[in-house]
């Protein structure tokens, strides 16, 4: 995995619960346990990447004690702001001007990084402006003087592009689009009158449109949508109050008080049937006909222009309109506001996390992570060789690569954070799923970890008495003896370490198979990644108030104790096997 | 007002169809006994409830196989387009992708899956699906389409659900079921890609051949109502697998032997074809020996490509391969998956099965199957749309071949006669003598007409013009001056026309507050499932709207039942 070796991911379960309720529909699929608590976890299954999370990206709800991912918080949005010039755009804004930065940022749309405004001013005459400007990228080079834009002020870039089509075309306003579109049809009717007066049977819509190339997609869009408008329109009655015509443009609570008066009588109205609506007809009305030199134009293009010229997916798809093909018809982006979330869990509504309103700040009102909530736990190989605090190991364990078929020991460690002791237990599957079978042993399954006490009970404590109790092994003297199962390796103040046995396997099948390369034999990606899951149940005894705190009425319990449990699968990533 | 203006509008069957217009139609055609109205009298005397108050804001959403489109109504394109690839499914922390040295590896298909299938969010046949996989690709999706492109406001939206007609059942409840559980949304409407598709071509009725990526449907629309649909599985996937071979081939005719051979990952197949991948818009030129009748189509004037020298040639950098190589293609041979895959030029009809017909016979055959008249509709209404379609040269491409098998074939059902083809040919070729006849003394008529002193023989009355009446002139003038422009009723000919795809459909319809006749409310599904809908494929919309009474909606979300459409 990208994650450097050894990694731990929990698993939050909350698709689990989710998918209970509607068993049936998965009748289709092949059982994968007999029963929902019997099942291991399987980080190979493809649903696993949806429920694994570092414990860093968790969030814990207090009052339904329960891991919180990504999944199962409700986000609310706070404010807005664009990650580039760190301004707050407020929700209004929002809505009118959509999710991009209205003032100067702007994306490569080549290589995504952001772009400068730079002065392209003739030293030898200057201008008063210090224009001509343009927008440049640092990284790629890449400029508008590529797609023919150029700007005349340094600020104001957004407004100035909207008006600036690539080539240097100016781009109507919709104001100006939906003027122009008036002049145009009036002009068609007028020919069309002409036409029918003087008794010629040519199609009025084919001779004309042709002045300025194939309309945008902008265009089309308008033109459509303006054509509906005009057709629902003419729907409408002159009638307001018609009862039984669907009224458009008036505020209909008017008309439905007056209806009240009129309804009794409507039925025997007679009514006009009107005209269908009609498909449109033109350009103007949004229909375009199917033209095949367009088609031969991008051909010849493309032959000519090579694959240089065109545009890779994730470049198109950050335009906003991704029909495009060619680099002459890119567009710098604007940047994409970015938010402040407050996060809430999905069941009980409680806040988790809510950042502070000020964009400049990193800090939380609010936070309620895992990593205070839940055992860390976390791996690393127990070197055969000791090491004494504060000198480098000579030689750095190679999670890269494991040797099948030795077995090797692991030291897992467990932190708590909580102010109260947890008994442990933990279990895993004696073979780990996937292809490549490794055999797993929790050497002491069953454990308790100290409470995270004060720092200086620690201190103070250890000074007394040396927490390392060796039971009857130490960390100093023959390793190989030393470990025992049942037995614990080592214990801090609020930490335990147990040993964890793994036998790699093999790569290819048992061993026999390593000569040939069959490609049905070949390893899919991360194959030969040894992946251990572990289930981890813990008990202890909390405050009850820590949960209700907020009531008022547990003031008599104070200091009552509840006995508390919980459980979740972690996927402990040990490192690579290596091939042999 | 404008929140409220749209409840009031009927409930419109299917999508736009004329406001009034549409509920006229109903209200003559439901073949439905009288029955009492349930009337809402209550909401007539009472305060308006509180579906007045919320405004409707929707969002749109299309759903296809391999990507989500979402966006605003009123906006000509989707906000964001977000893919279902490998990257997309990593776990949280894992940022491989990022790695600069991933990018140099080749990305290698696993083993039991198929081509391409890593990038797909569902696939049809759903024994093979796991469901909750597509709920958690589809959640994580919509996830990042909500906090990164729509920015919004707590306050739910509704949402325009653009999919394609026959989803299947449970993948639909797998979706519903995300958007009304994670997203809450309060009522999610759903309507047709192909209807949709109409829309944003500006017609009524059309033929909406969708190249998608598992497969082509073709959709008969006929005054925003699909009557007929064929299917094909050669679309983009088979495309992007011939592509791969193609790549391979090439670069393992340069490769020395026993050096490993190369495998093109997906993703540089994917890449080669949108980028440079054509479509010849001619069809191939052995078409000469085909019997065409006596006016040849303008295409189909044979005329062999000039051969160009030298051969163009497209240089495809492969920057995932170790070392990053380069490969020189010559540019006609990428066109040859495009002609292999979706035109099969090589393998005679009788030998495909049903499944995986030739587009162009696909669309034929589409064509044939509808009745006449709206056949005259549809054939001069060819929508090609889906992501294939954006190949350079496709869509004159299947114009051409379709309008030559027409040419070929006509509209006659019957593929062989068999023993009595010879005097099918007869016939045949009688009724083209006949035409040609009659064409002549139409020309011999004028003639005549200039000399009026030869009597000319008396015709048989069919081949005679019929007598042009003062009246019908004067009504078809009227039609011109009053009615609709001639181009809205244009039909019996092969014509192509552009349409701005199914979501900028799904945006305008939701723009213009015009509700769809499957709008499942979040209560009802939540409560029920799609079990809940009623049985009938059509609701009735006649009771709906005495119920509604004039201008006094009943609030969006109560309707007395909900149905699934189409989807039904």
């Amino acid at each position: 995995m990208a994650q450097p070796f050894p990694y731990t991911y929990y698993s939050c379960d909350c698709y689990d619960s989710k998918i209970t309720p509607n068993p049936s529909k998965r009748a289709s699929q092949p059982p994968p346990a007999d029963d929902e608590d019997e099942r291991t976890f399987d980080p190979r299954n493809p649903r696993s990447n949806y429920s694994l999370y570092p414990l860093e990206h968790l969030l814990y709800c207090e009052d339904c004690q329960q891991i919180r991912c990504q999944r199962c918080v409700i986000e609310e949005t706070l404010n807005w702001f664009c990650p580039s010039c760190l301004f707050e755009v407020p929700s209004s804004v929002i809505k009118s001007d959509g999710n991009r930065c209205t003032r100067n940022c702007y994306n490569c749309p080549v290589c995504t990084s952001p772009m400068t405004v730079n002065s392209l001013e003739n030293p030898a005459d200057p201008s008063s402006s210090g224009g001509p400007w343009i927008l440049a990228c640092p990284y790629c080079h890449w400029s508008t003087v590529e797609i023919g834009i150029e700007f005349e002020k340094h600020t104001g870039i957004t407004s100035q592009l909207t008006r600036i089509g690539n080539g240097g075309k100016a781009i109507p306003t919709p104001k100006e689009r939906d003027k122009e579109r008036e002049r145009r049809k009036e002009l068609e009717t007028m020919k069309k009158d002409r036409d029918v007066l003087s008794g010629s049977e040519d199609s009025p819509t084919t001779d004309r449109g042709r002045d300025d190339g194939p309309p945008s997609h902008d265009d089309i869009f308008s033109n459509l949508s303006a054509f509906y408008k005009s057709q629902i329109a003419s729907q409408t009655p002159s009638n307001p109050f018609s009862p039984h015509e669907i009224n458009f443009s008036s505020p209909s609570s008017f008309s439905r008080i007056m209806n009240l008066y009129s309804s009794t009588t409507s039925k025997k109205q007679k009514r006009e049937k009107p005209a269908p609506m009609r498909e449109a007809a033109s350009v103007l009305e949004g229909l375009i006909i199917h033209d095949p030199s367009e088609d031969a134009a991008a051909i010849e293009r493309i032959k000519k222009e090579g694959w240089s010229s065109t545009l890779s997916s994730t470049q198109k798809f950050a335009q906003p309109i991704p029909t495009i093909r060619f680099d002459s018809e890119l567009r710098p982006i604007a940047s994409l506001l970015c938010t402040k979330r407050g996060k809430r869990c999905r069941s009980c509504r409680h806040i988790l996390s809510k950042p502070e309103s000020k964009i400049t700040s990193t800090r939380y009102k609010i936070k309620l992570l895992a990593l205070n909530h839940i055992l860390r736990l976390s791996l690393r190989a127990l070197s055969t060789t000791t090491i004494q605090p504060g000198t480098p190991s000579p030689l750095a364990f190679d999670y890269n690569n494991l040797k099948s078929g030795i077995p090797t020991h692991f030291l897992l460690h467990l932190s708590n954070p909580l102010f109260d002791p947890i008994r442990v237990t933990l279990a895993t599957p004696s073979t780990t799923p996937g292809k490549i079978q490794s055999r797993v042993t929790i050497l002491c399954p069953q454990f308790e970890v100290g409470a995270n006490t004060d720092v200086w009970d620690d201190a103070l404590s250890s000074s007394l008495s040396p927490i390392k109790k060796p039971t009857s092994i130490g960390p100093d003297g023959q390793p190989q003896t030393s470990i025992e199962a049942g037995k614990i390796w080592d214990r801090g103040r609020n930490w335990t370490s147990v040993i964890i046995e793994v036998i790699p396997g093999f790569v290819g099948g048992i061993g026999f198979s390593v000569g040939k390369s069959d490609p049905e034999d070949e390893l899919d990606e991360d194959e030969d990644v040894l992946e251990i899951p572990i289930f981890v149940r813990l008990e202890f005894e909390a405050d009850v108030n820590a949960e209700e705190r907020g009531l008022g009425d547990s003031r008599g319990e104070r200091g009552a104790r509840e006995k508390r449990e919980e459980a979740f699968w972690t996927v402990v990533g040990v490192g690579r096997i290596a091939k042999m | 007002m404008a929140s409220s203006d749209r409840k009031v509008s009927a409930p419109l069957s299917r999508s736009i169809r004329g406001t009034t217009p549409a509920r006229l139609q109903d209200l003559a055609s439901t073949p439905e006994s009288p029955r009492t109205p349930i009337r809402a009298t209550s909401s007539l005397f009472g305060s308006p409830g509180g579906g007045f108050r919320t405004e409707d804001e929707y969002l749109v959403l299309e759903l296809g196989s391999r990507f989500v489109r979402g966006g605003f109504p009123g906006e000509s394109a989707p906000r964001c387009t977000l893919p279902f690839g490998p990257d997309q499914q990593r776990r949280v922390g894992d940022y491989r992708q990022w790695d600069p040295e991933s990018t140099h590896r080749r990305k290698k298909r696993r083993r039991d899956q198929d081509w391409g299938q890593d990038h797909e969010l569902y696939r049809l046949d759903l024994t093979e699906v796991d469901l909750g996989l597509v709920e958690d690709k589809f959640e994580r999706a919509m996830r990042e389409a909500y906090n990164k492109y729509f920015l919004l406001d707590p306050k739910p939206r509704r949402i325009l659900l653009a999919l394609p007609p026959r989803t299947p059942h449970p993948l639909m409840s797998t979706v519903l079921e995300v958007l009304f559980g994670n997203f809450q949304a309060p009522s999610i409407m759903l309507m047709s890609s192909p209807i949709l598709s109409t829309v944003a071509a500006g017609l009524r009725s059309a033929l909406v051949v969708d190249i998608g990526w598992a497969e082509t449907t073709v959709t008969g629309v006929c005054e925003y109502r699909e009557v007929h649909e064929q299917r094909s599985i050669r679309a983009g996937k088979l495309l992007s697998e011939d592509m791969a071979k193609l790549l391979n081939a090439q670069f393992n005719e340069n490769v020395e032997e026993g050096s490993p051979k190369v495998g093109v990952s997906f993703e540089e197949a994917e890449e080669v074809l949108t980028r440079v991948g054509w479509c010849k818009s001619r069809p191939r030129s052995d078409r000469k020996t085909l019997y065409f009748p006596a006016r040849t189509s303008p295409v189909l004037e044979e005329f062999e490509d000039a051969v160009e020298l030298p051969e163009p040639t497209i240089t495809i950098p492969f920057t995932h391969s170790m070392p990053p190589t380069e490969l020189t293609v010559p540019f006609a041979s990428l066109a040859k998956p495009t002609e292999s895959a979706l035109f099969a030029p090589d393998t005679p009809l009788n030998e495909l099965d049903d499944h995986e017909l030739p587009l162009h016979h696909l669309i034929y055959r589409a064509l044939l199957s509808l009745p006449m008249d709206v056949r005259r509709l549809c054939m001069s209404r060819i929508i090609i749309t889906g992501g294939v379609s954006n190949l350079p040269g496709l869509k004159t491409r299947i114009l051409s071949e379709l309008e030559a098998l027409v040419q070929q074939r006509g509209w006659d059902p019957v593929r062989s006669y068999g023993s009595a083809s010879a005097r099918h040919e007869q016939i045949l070729r009688k009724q083209k003598e006949n035409l040609e006849l009659q064409r002549e003394e139409a020309d011999d008529k004028v003639s005549e007409s200039l000399d009026p002193d030869t009597p000319s023989a008396p015709l048989s009355p069919g081949l005679q013009d019929p007598e042009v009446d003062p009246i019908d002139t004067k009504l078809a003038h009227l039609a011109l001056t009053g009615g609709p422009p001639s181009t809205c009723c244009v039909g019996g000919t092969i014509r192509g026309v552009e349409t701005l795809g199914a979501w900028a459909g799904a945006s305008l319809v939701a723009q213009l507050r015009i509700k769809g006749i499957v709008e499942i409310e979040r209560e009802r599904f939540l409560q029920h499932g799609l079990l809940g809908a009623s049985r009938e494929k059509e609701v009735s919309v006649v009771p709906q709207r005495q119920s509604m009474g004039p201008g006094v909606g009943r609030g969006a979300g109560e309707r007395a039942s909900w149905t699934l459409g189409v989807w039904a």
